[in-house]
């Protein structure tokens, strides 16, 4: 069982002409530890910069971030080893051309043989029935299975965490309920923030951010309630 | 976004015998066209050797088109480069230059359609070997070059997009228009790329 521990964080940046930091996080303190954790929330409420900080991609301004007893900024490499993170688009994160090679990238520092580095990758491409598409240029293929791939590539290296950000956003439904069934057959703890309650609803726990806050902790269900309730109270931003 | 011709065109599975070329080889053969461009003054000499390039990426079975889509993304800045040489040069001296910086594009063409990227990243990792030394990481050389051949494409694809967005608001003679998105879109894809490569653990130091 993974432990992963925010401890009293905050995290702010600075602002081009404003004369204070901006607060991105107030005050986390959470320990996660179940299989399946969503994260829900408005867009702008914190929930991306919540993800970053379990994979040393944010710094915390203050508090302490630990993975498996390894702090994001002191141990940000043995950090990264545990926890991959899967971004929203997955053209901003394949940097090859192919699968195949993006693929085999990502286990280049692991794997030196090239022989071994490709039979590997051809495994983890077979795995989720990438294969066949393994030579395909990126831009060739559907946001489904640049999606898979994107999560493949990830999967590679076996992290014990799988944190993904809003990964369903950019597809439609089939490639949803794809991604659903591949995500529900990981053995990796899987953080996910979404904007698909469904999805929400399939976790084991559930945190609702609003403002840089964790308004609620707690079960799915009551996640979900809570958050359309906070949206209900609240108009949009852009309708203020 | 769209896709988009690329520079550099990608890897195409053969077993010519350029495709059996030992990689040393081919990477000499492409330094030697860099250095040569510095060297030639002929612009015959010039012409010559990007046939026989041509004649080589032919030979790959890459294909006409392949070879063309290449040459065809260079040519409107080979095109102001020779109008400038001429004026201030004369005519044997532009042709000699766009001619050189052709027989470049061409060679490294013939280099990256015979070979897998993965191969050429090794490549890259045992010439950048020695450098070890000198506190050098031969992976980041390599991750360097990755990330060029895939940038390339991307911010050519970012300008046609550009483009198109100019064109549909009455904006396409607007050199603004164009510029700044386009050195806007680019900034934040580096930031992702910096951000993906990062949560992936590549670009750190070597154990």
């Amino acid at each position: 069982m993974n432990t992963i521990i925010l401890s009293e964080v905050s995290v702010r940046v600075a602002v081009d002409g404003a004369p204070a930091p901006k607060t991105l996080l107030q005050d986390v303190s959470l320990e996660l530890t179940e299989q399946r954790i969503a994260v829900i929330g408005a867009n702008g409420s914190g929930k991306s910069t919540l993800l970053r900080l379990l994979n040393g991609l944010v710094a915390p301004s203050e508090g302490t971030v630990s993975v498996n007893g390894a702090d994001s900024t002191r141990d940000v490499r043995r950090v990264r080893s545990k926890v991959g993170f899967v971004f929203t688009d997955p053209l901003s994160q394949l940097v090859m051309p192919t699968g195949r090679e993006d693929v085999e990238l990502s286990l280049r520092r692991s794997i030196k043989n090239s022989t071994e580095r490709r039979a590997r990758a051809e495994a983890v491409l077979e795995r989720f029935g990438l294969l066949d598409l393994a030579d395909q240029s990126i831009y060739e293929l559907s946001g489904g299975e640049r999606q898979l791939l994107a999560l493949a590539a990830v999967l590679a290296v076996n992290p014990a965490v799988l944190v993904l950000d809003e990964p369903s956003t950019l597809l439609d439904l089939r490639n949803r309920e794809l991604l659903r069934r591949t995500l529900a057959g990981l053995e990796q703890q899987i953080i996910m923030s979404t904007h698909d309650l469904g999805l929400a609803l399939e976790a084991d726990r559930a945190l609702v951010v609003d403002d840089g806050r964790i308004v609620f902790d707690g079960g799915p269900a009551d996640a979900v309630e809570h958050y359309r309730a906070l949206c209900a109270a609240e108009p949009a931003q852009g309708a203020r | 976004m769209r896709r988009h011709g690329v520079l550099i065109p990608n890897y195409v599975p053969g077993d010519s015998i350029v495709h059996r070329t030992p990689l040393w080889l081919k990477f000499l053969l492409v330094a030697a066209c860099g250095l040569a461009s510095f060297l030639v003054v002929d612009w015959m000499v010039s012409a010559a050797v990007l046939a026989v390039m041509c004649g080589l990426f032919l030979l790959t079975g890459a294909g006409v088109e392949r070879l063309a889509r290449s040459v065809w993304l260079v040519t409107p800045i080979l095109a102001a480069i020779g109008a400038v040489q001429w004026w201030q040069l004369g005519g044997p001296t532009a042709a000699r230059i766009v001619l050189n910086v052709l027989v470049c594009v061409v060679a490294a063409a013939v280099l990256t359609v015979t070979t897998p990227v993965q191969a050429l990243l090794d490549g890259v990792v045992a010439l950048s070997r020695p450098f070890k030394r000198l506190g050098a990481d031969p992976e980041r050389f390599a991750l360097t070059i990755a990330i060029m051949l895939r940038s390339l494409p991307f911010i050519a694809g970012a300008f046609s997009d550009v483009r198109d967005s100019a064109r549909a608001r009455g904006l396409e003679r607007n050199p603004r228009a164009l510029v700044l998105p386009v050195f806007i879109t680019t900034v934040a894809y580096a930031r992702q790329t910096g951000d993906a490569l990062a949560a992936r653990g590549l670009g750190e130091p070597a154990d």
